[in-house]
């Protein structure tokens, strides 16, 4: 394979969710074993969680689908939300590995970057279309952990500095504007947006989808970049 | 942005943009048109084309399958030059550009895998833009090099949703009148059947079939196993567009000898096959240097019925006085084919553009077939389009005149910039005489 080619290629989105990129090397076997079983967890609560709904699933099936004790599970995540949570931490984790190993994008516009960034999320998120919904409309509850915890709040706040950084990248985004401030979270709402109409997109390959993130995210950033309204 | 606007005028195309989220095609261009493209700005400040340009800046605030509409009424009313004609052919075509991370995500989204592991080797960026897409180059595992046309994503049903836009809008207005049904039908049926890429691979396996007989033409094979709705995998084929083609400077002889190709490609398509190639864009022929021609595109494809282009042998070098009651009748029957009464105006029309041009490019005396019409001498698009526009203003339109006029047309303006000598009666003659395919 030319190298050229390789360094374009893009992660591929795992059919199970794979490790985050940081697992502690260095071969301290008791962390590794303590990963697979993390690992464990999430596929079953993954499986199960598509299969037959969030609200359905009980930490007590992930327990046995998973071949564990549903102790040990409460030794590596407090809720099935935390473990859903987890799934969205791996959900980040892939989708700025995913901008940021394309040396390509490294140069490319900032409507692209927003793009690529959004599509590797939902990338992601595919597989597990149905869980994605029943986690959106249970994020929507006043008490949910999934939006409200303190775990909920860093993943958010990593994911708008991330969209800061893109943005600072750019080098048209005049600073210290009203816009660029609230942009980065502005932008994390939109995300929740283009989920939702994700969700709901019944078009072959999701194609409304990327027609909607590329003529809003065109529009978005001829806005910040003041070449327009 | 390239123009100053009134806020009502900004505040209309934000409407339209936003109106249907992703549902209108005039949203996109509206949408690119609001950016002001680089590309565009360019293309306007580069080329000669002062009326294209003027008339592209009008037809900004009416794109989409309006615009196509208006392309086509262009067409038929003559009233356009032919480098503005160019102009409106390369605005046909334009879907918003898209950057290599959404046609990539689009492709994946058709074939279920991303282009760099379904070929051997991807070019990320494009190379030409494609009916309401893009193409890329592209070498697939077994090592050919391949054409691999992508859609912009939705587009499909943007473009039926602004005909339902239309024809509501359309039903209120004058625009009725000009566009009976059957033609708005027939636009439609075309401009949809533009979109999909499944039934464009049949027309390239139909032509590549039927044009074996012309040896000289070149036509892609359709790569089934990497193509589906909306994208569309051919082999690729050399040659270069008719400006590089002539800026070699080509002999009188080549020029002669391509242009009676081009003549004999377009009356063999109408008069043996019955269905011909209706998109005349330059970029869809491809010229080298031994006079051979790649024919590329074949999204929009015109089939007649049988009894439609009998009348058209009966009509093309029609021996006889064209004033003539036979002819007259002859006319009036073409018309009764599609259910129409042919109207002595329009029949007026007809009988002139008949005589006055037909007659001259087309000299039906056989003695006089060695004789080469010079195409270089005359812009005899313009003559042809003024006789059109005529009918055009008769309401003599038929729905076959729409695509059997563009690509008329587009021959003629090809003809003119090859400055060919053609033995036009000769040709045609040649396609009369035999109906086996």
């Amino acid at each position: 394979m030319p190298a050229s080619r390789a360094r374009q290629r893009r992660p591929k989105p795992p059919s199970r969710v794979t490790k985050r990129p940081t697992p502690p090397r260095g071969g301290r076997t008791r962390e590794r074993q303590k990963e697979a079983v993390r690992q464990r967890i999430v596929d079953a609560a993954l499986a199960l969680f598509q299969s037959k709904g969030f609200d359905e699933t009980t930490t007590r099936q992930i327990a046995r689908k998973a071949k564990l004790a549903e102790g040990t599970i409460f030794n590596y995540f407090e809720t099935k939300e935390d473990i859903a949570l987890h799934f969205f931490e791996l959900e980040l984790d892939h989708a700025i590995a995913t901008v940021r190993g394309n040396a390509r994008l490294r140069r490319a516009p900032l409507d692209e970057k927003l793009f690529a960034l959004v599509e590797a999320q939902l990338e992601f998120l595919a597989p597990y279309e149905r869980f994605i919904g029943a986690a959106f409309v249970h994020a929507l509850r006043p008490t949910s952990r999934i939006a409200f915890s303190m775990r909920a709040l860093d993943l958010r706040n990593r994911y708008i500095a991330f969209v800061q950084e893109l943005l600072q990248e750019s080098e048209r985004i005049p600073t210290g504007g009203v816009l660029a401030w609230a942009a980065p979270s502005v932008f994390w709402i939109y995300y929740l947006g283009i989920l939702l109409y994700w969700l709901n997109d019944a078009s072959k390959g999701k194609q409304h989808t990327l027609a909607l993130l590329d003529r809003s995210l065109r529009i978005g950033v001829a806005v910040l970049e003041k070449r327009s309204l | 942005m390239p123009r100053r606007e009134t806020a009502a005028a900004r505040a209309l195309r934000m409407a339209a943009m936003t109106a249907s989220v992703t549902g209108s095609y005039i949203g996109y261009l509206a949408q690119r048109s609001f950016l002001g493209e680089k590309k565009r700005e360019e293309k306007l400040r580069s080329t000669h084309a002062k009326t294209g340009r003027r008339i592209v800046n009008d037809l900004q605030s009416l794109r989409g399958p309006a615009m196509k509409l208006g392309q086509f009424l262009s067409v038929q009313s003559g009233v356009l030059p032919d480098e503005t004609l160019s102009e409106l052919a390369s605005l046909q075509r334009e879907a918003p550009a898209m950057h290599p991370s959404l046609a990539r995500a689009q492709f994946k989204g058709a074939m279920g895998a991303a282009p760099e592991r379904v070929f051997k080797s991807f070019d990320e960026t494009p190379f030409a833009a494609a009916s309401l897409g893009q193409v890329h180059r592209a070498v697939t595992h077994d090592g050919e090099t391949v054409a691999v046309k992508i859609q912009y994503p939705g587009i499909k049903d943007a473009v039926k949703n602004d005909f339902t836009w239309f024809r509501a809008f359309a039903t209120a207005s004058q625009i009725k009148r000009r566009f009976p049904e059957t033609l708005l039908g027939e636009l439609e049926r075309h401009i949809v059947a533009e979109t999909d890429y499944e039934s464009e691979a049949r027309n390239v396996e139909f032509f590549a079939q039927a044009l074996r007989p012309l040896k000289y033409v070149d036509v892609p094979r359709v790569r089934a196993d990497l193509s589906r709705d909306v994208v569309l995998t051919l082999s690729m084929l050399d040659g270069e567009s008719i400006d590089a083609f002539l800026s070699r400077r080509p002999s009188q002889k080549l020029r002669d000898l391509v242009g009676e190709r081009l003549l004999e490609m377009y009356y063999f398509q109408v008069l043996r096959l019955e269905a011909f190639h209706a998109d005349p864009h330059w970029g869809n022929y491809l010229f080298r240097p031994d006079g051979t021609i790649g024919l590329v595109d074949f999204g929009c494809v015109k089939y007649l019925s049988r009894a439609f282009v009998d009348n058209l042998r009966a009509v093309f070098l029609y021996p006889g006085r064209r004033d003539s009651a036979a002819f007259r009748d002859l006319l009036a029957r073409r018309y009764a084919l599609a259910g129409q009464r042919l109207s002595a105006k329009s029949q007026r029309a007809l009988v002139q553009m008949a005589t006055e041009f037909y007659g001259k490019v087309y000299p039906p005396d056989i003695e006089r077939d060695e004789e080469r019409f010079d195409f270089g001498n005359a812009p005899v698009v313009l003559d042809y389009m003024r006789e059109t526009q005529n009918l055009t203003r008769a309401k003599g339109t038929l729905p076959e005149y729409v695509f059997l006029g563009r690509a008329e047309a587009g021959l003629y303006s090809t003809l003119h910039r090859l400055k060919a000598r053609v033995r036009t009666s000769a040709l045609v003659r040649r396609c009369l005489a035999d109906r086996t395919v």
